[in-house]
C-alpha cells in the first residue's frame, strides 16, 4: 500500500556515515568553546600575573615603614613638620610683600626704588622672622641628616653578604640612635628661645604700615598664626618624647599607607612613601572631565544621528566618529601638548576670559589638557553604544508617540532617551572605563605632578596638573628594580586599575541587565 | 468614478464619493495619488468618509489600505522618498497638506491605533497621561479623570483599576490594544484611525475590541482597516474596497457584502481572491 520511502535515510546504518557529520560539528563546538575558555583564562592569568607580583609590595612595605620607625625617620618628623610650617609663615609674608608692591604701584606715583624703600622695614621683619627660627631648621636638618645616614648604614648592613648568611647580628639601631634621642634634652630649652624669639619679631610687626585695609588685615591674621606656632611649639615635643621605636608596624598599615596615602615619593633622599591617592584621584579627575565632554557630545551625537540625520549625514558623521577611534592615542597626546595645551594657555590669558576659575591656566599641560584631548578618545565609545541603544529602542514608540502629537524632540525626550537610558548609562561607564585605562594621553598632557589635586580651590582644580596611575607605570616601569618594593608598588597600581575597570564593566552589565527593556 | 454611488455628492467635493445621506463628510479625499520613491501606492482615490460612522477599508495585501489610512493623520510624513503628489485630504474642510497646517496639532485630532500593540514600557496610568501631559495638562485632578474617562470609554478599567501604576506591558495583548485604545482616546480626537487593530488578538480579545468600536462611533468617527472579512461587516457602517492602489468600490457595508456591483469586489468579500 504505502509507497517505498526513497529519501535519505536518518536511521544510519553505515558505520561512518552519520559519525562524520558528528564529528565535524563537535569540532566547530570544540572550537568555540575553546575560544571562549582561553577569555576566560587570560583574563584569569592577568589577574594572577598582577597579584603575584604586587601583592609582595605589602609585605616590603612593611620592612619599608619598620626601618623608617627604627632608624628614627619617624622621630624626626614633627619637627620636619615644625620647619615646614615656619617656610609656610615665611613664604605668606613674602606673598604680602609682592602683593603690597604692586598696591603702591597701581596707588602712588613711586617709581621702583621707591617702592622697595618703602618696603624696607617690611623685608626686615620677614628676614627678622625667619632668622628666629634658625635653631629649630638647624636642629631640624641635622637630626634629619642622622636620622637618614641611620638608615643607609642599616640598609647596607642588611644588603651585606654576612648578614644574608646568618654570619651577622642584626643591625643595632639602639646605639645608632642614641645621639638621635639625646636631642630630647635640649630639646625644651631650644623651644622656649624660639618660642621668644618668635615673639618678639611679630610683636614688633604691629609698627608696619600698609598700602590697603586688606593688607593690613591679611599681615595681621599672619601674625596670629604665627603667634600661634609659637605656642605650639612644645607639641613636638610631646610627641618626640613619647616616641616608641619598638613598637612594632602592624600588616595594616603597610596597606592604609597605600590606599590612603597622600604621597607617591620615590628615590627620596628622607623616605620613600607609595600612596595612591594622588594618582587615584588625578585618574578620577582627568576621567571626569573627560567624561563632562565626551558623554552630552557622545550621547548628542547619538541622537542627532539616530533621530534626526537624514541618511547622507549619517553616513557622514557615524564614519567620521568612528574614525576618530582609530587615531593612535600618541597622535592625540602630541597634538593635545602642542596645539591644544598651547591654545588653552593663550586663550585662558585673554583679559575678559581671566573671571574663569583657574585661568590664566598657571601650567600649559593639565588635568583640563588631557581630560579635553581624553574626551576625544571617549566619545567614539560612548556614541557607538548610545546609538546602539537607541537603534535597539522598538520603532513602535516612536510612532506611538509622534501619532499623538508629539514634536521630534518631545519623543526624543519623553520616549526614546527613556527607553534606552538603560544602554545609555552603560555606554557612558563604558567609556569611563575606556578613560581611566587610557595612558598616552594622560603621561603626555595631564602634567605629571604627583600630589592631591586641590579641591579646596573649587573649579581651580581642574586646572592643576596631576599624575595618574597609568601614567606612573608607564614612566616608571622602565627605571625599577625588578622585585623591588617600587617595582611591586607599579603593579599594586596596575591591579588597582585593573579592578577598578572590571567593577565599571561589572556596573556596566548590570545596568543593561536591571534597566533592559521587556521584549514586546 | 464610483458607479455604486447613489446619493448626491457633497458640495464641498464634487468628484469624491459622497458620503451617507444626512452624515456630513468629516474626511474628503480627492484624487489622490502617493508615491514611496518610484513605486505607486495610491491612484487617484477619491472618497468621503462620514462622521460618527465606523468606514473599513478592505483589499488584498499591498493594495494601499494602509497607506491611504496613514494619509489621514500624515504619518507617511516620517518615510524617507514617501510623497503625495497629486490631489487632496480635507478634513472638516481644510487641506491637510496645506502649508499652514501644524501636523501635530493634526495628530491630536486624528488619533492612531496600530496593528502591533505598542504600549510605552511604562505604568499604564503614564501611558495614558503621555498626550496630555505633551499639551502641558499638569492638573492632577485632571489627569485623574482623563485616566478613568479614557478606560471606561475603552472598556478597560474594571480591570486596571487597581493596578494603574503597574507597567503597560503586563497586561495581556487584548488588554495592551485596548489600553492604546484608551490612550488615542485620552487625548479628546475626533477621529480614531485603526490598523488592523485585532489582527493579533484572539478571538475574544478581537470581540471585545469590535465591541469597543460599535460603542465609540457614538463619540468619535472611526476608520478601521482589516483583513477580516466577518469583522468588516459585523462593525462597520460603510466599506471601501481597495485593489492595486485604486478605490474600486465604496458603499454601505451591506450593499459591499450583499450587493456588490463589481465584480472584483464580490470575489474578494466572497473569498474567492485575495
Ligand atoms: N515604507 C514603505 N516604503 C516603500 N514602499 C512601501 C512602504 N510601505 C508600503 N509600501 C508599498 O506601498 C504599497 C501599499 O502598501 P500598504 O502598506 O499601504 O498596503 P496594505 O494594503 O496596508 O497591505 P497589508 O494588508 O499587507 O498591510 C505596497 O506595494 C507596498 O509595497
Ligand atoms: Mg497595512
Amino acid at each position: 500500500m504505502s509507497e517505498p520511502d526513497t529519501r535519505r535515510p536518518f536511521a544510519v546504518t553505515s558505520r561512518y556515515g552519520g559519525e562524520r557529520k558528528v564529528v565535524g560539528e563537535r569540532m566547530i563546538q570544540l572550537f568555540f568553546g575553546g575560544n571562549a575558555f582561553v577569555a576566560v583564562l587570560i583574563l584569569g592569568l592577568i589577574m594572577i600575573f598582577l597579584a603575584r607580583e604586587g601583592l609582595g609590595f605589602f609585605q616590603l612595605n612593611r620592612a619599608n615603614l619598620e626601618v623608617y620607625r627604627k632608624a628614627g625617620l619617624e622621630f624626626v618628623e614633627p619637627l620636619r613638620l615644625q620647619e615646614n610650617q615656619h617656610n609656610q609663615l615665611v613664604r605668606r609674608m613674602f606673598d604680602l610683600r609682592v602683593e603690597s608692591a604692586r598696591a603702591l604701584g597701581r596707588n602712588t606715583e613711586l617709581d621702583r626704588e621707591a617702592i622697595n624703600a618703602r618696603l624696607r622695614p617690611l623685608d626686615d621683619f620677614i628676614l627678622a622672622f625667619e632668622d628666629a627660627a634658625e635653631p629649630l631648621i638647624h636642629a631640624s636638618m641635622n637630626l634629619s641628616d642622622l636620622a637618614a645616614e641611620i638608615k643607609m648604614a642599616a640598609i647596607e648592613w642588611e644588603e651585606t653578604e654576612e648578614y644574608r648568611g646568618g654570619l651577622k647580628p642584626d643591625f643595632d639601631y639602639e646605639t645608632a640612635r642614641e645621639s638621635l634621642v639625646a636631642f630630647l634634652g635640649t630639646q625644651e630649652r631650644l623651644n622656649e628661645m624660639v618660642a621668644a624669639n618668635l615673639r618678639r619679631v611679630v610683636n614688633q610687626g604691629n609698627q608696619l604700615e600698609w598700602a590697603n585695609t586688606a593688607l593690613a588685615r591679611a599681615f595681621a591674621e599672619l601674625r596670629n598664626e604665627a603667634l600661634a606656632f609659637a605656642t605650639d611649639l612644645p607639641g613636638a615635643y610631646h610627641e618626640m618624647s613619647t616616641w616608641d621605636p619598638n613598637e612594632p608596624v602592624p600588616t595594616w598599615k603597610a596597606w592604609s599607607v597605600f590606599l590612603t596615602g597622600s604621597q607617591w615619593l620615590t628615590a627620596s633622599f628622607w623616605q620613600d612613601w607609595y600612596g595612591v591617592l594622588p594618582l587615584l584621584t588625578g585618574s578620577l579627575l582627568v576621567s571626569f572631565i573627560a567624561l563632562a565632554f565626551a558623554v552630552p557630545l557622545g550621547i548628542g551625537a547619538a541622537v542627532y544621528v539616530n533621530q534626526i540625520a537624514t541618511r547622507r549625514e549619517q553616513n557622514l558623521i557615524k564614519p567620521a566618529i568612528e574614525f576618530i577611534a582609530a587615531i593612535p592615542s600618541v597622535v592625540l597626546g602630541f597634538f593635545g601638548i602642542i596645539v591644544l595645551g598651547e591654545l588653552l594657555r593663550q586663550f585662558s590669558e585673554i583679559g575678559w576670559m581671566s573671571w574663569w576659575p583657574g585661568f590664566p591656566v598657571a601650567e600649559r599641560l593639565n588635568a583640563l589638557t588631557a581630560g579635553i584631548m581624553l574626551a576625544l578618545v571617549a566619545v567614539p565609545t560612548i556614541f557607538t553604544l548610545a546609538e546602539d541603544a537607541l537603534q535597539n529602542v522598538p520603532k513602535t514608540y516612536r510612532e506611538a508617540s509622534l501619532a499623538l502629537g508629539a514634536t521630534r524632540m518631545q519623543t526624543v525626550w519623553k520616549v526614546i532617551l527613556p527607553a534606552a537610558m538603560s544602554g545609555i548609562v552603560s555606554a557612558v561607564l563604558l567609556g569611563f572605563g575606556r578613560v581611566v585605562g587610557e595612558t598616552m594621553i594622560v603621561l603626555l598632557c595631564a602634567g605629571n605632578r604627583i600630589a592631591i589635586p586641590d579641591f579646596t580651590r573649587g573649579l581651580e582644580v581642574f586646572t592643576q596638573p596631576v599624575h595618574t596611575m597609568t601614567g606612573i607605570i608607564a614612566q616608571q616601569m622602565g627605571e625599577v628594580v625588578e622585585g623591588g618594593i617600587h617595582y611591586r608598588a607599579l603593579f599594586m597600581v596596575g591591579l588597582l586599575l585593573f579592578v577598578l575597570t572590571l567593577t565599571i564593566n561589572y556596573l556596566a552589565q548590570r545596568a543593561v541587565r536591571r534597566l533592559r527593556l521587556p521584549t514586546i | 468614478m464610483d458607479p455604486t454611488t447613489t446619493e448626491s455628492p457633497s458640495p464641498t467635493t464634487p468628484a469624491a464619493a459622497s458620503a451617507d445621506a444626512g452624515r456630513p463628510a468629516i474626511i474628503e479625499v480627492e484624487d489622490l495619488d502617493f508615491y514611496y520613491g518610484e513605486n505607486r501606492a495610491l491612484d487617484g482615490v477619491s472618497l468621503a468618509i462620514p462622521s460618527h460612522q465606523v468606514t473599513a477599508l478592505i483589499g488584498p495585501s499591498g493594495c494601499g489600505k494602509s497607506t491611504l489610512l496613514r494619509c489621514f493623520n500624515r504619518m507617511n510624513d516620517l518615510i524617507e522618498g514617501a510623497e503625495r503628489t497629486r490631489g487632496t485630504v480635507r478634513i472638516r474642510g481644510v487641506d491637510i497638506f496645506g502649508p499652514e497646517v501644524n501636523v501635530m496639532e493634526l495628530r491630536k485630532r486624528v488619533g492612531m491605533v496600530f496593528q502591533k500593540t505598542n504600549p510605552f514600557p511604562n505604568s499604564i496610568y503614564e501611558n495614558i497621561t503621555f498626550g496630555l501631559q505633551l499639551q502641558g495638562v499638569r492638573s492632577k485632578t485632571r489627569l485623574d479623570e482623563a485616566v478613568e474617562r479614557s478606560l471606561r470609554a475603552a472598556a478597560l478599567w474594571d480591570e486596571v483599576k487597581d493596578r494603574l501604576h503597574e507597567s503597560g506591558l503586563s497586561l495581556s495583548g487584548g488588554q495592551q490594544q485596548r489600553l492604546c485604545i484608551a490612550r488615542a482616546i485620552a487625548v479628546e480626537p475626533e477621529i480614531i484611525l485603526m490598523d488592523e487593530p485585532c489582527s493579533a488578538l484572539d478571538p475574544v480579545a478581537t470581540a471585545r475590541v469590535e465591541e469597543l468600536i460599535h460603542k465609540l462611533k457614538q463619540e468619535f468617527t472611526i476608520v478601521i482597516v482589516t483583513h477580516n472579512m466577518q469583522q468588516a461587516a459585523r462593525c462597520s457602517d460603510r466599506t471601501a474596497f481597495l485593489y492595486l492602489g485604486k478605490l474600486i468600490e465604496y458603499a454601505d457595508t451591506q450593499t459591499i457584502f450583499i450587493n456588490p456591483s463589481d465584480s472584483q469586489t464580490e470575489a474578494y468579500v466572497s473569498g474567492r481572491f485575495g
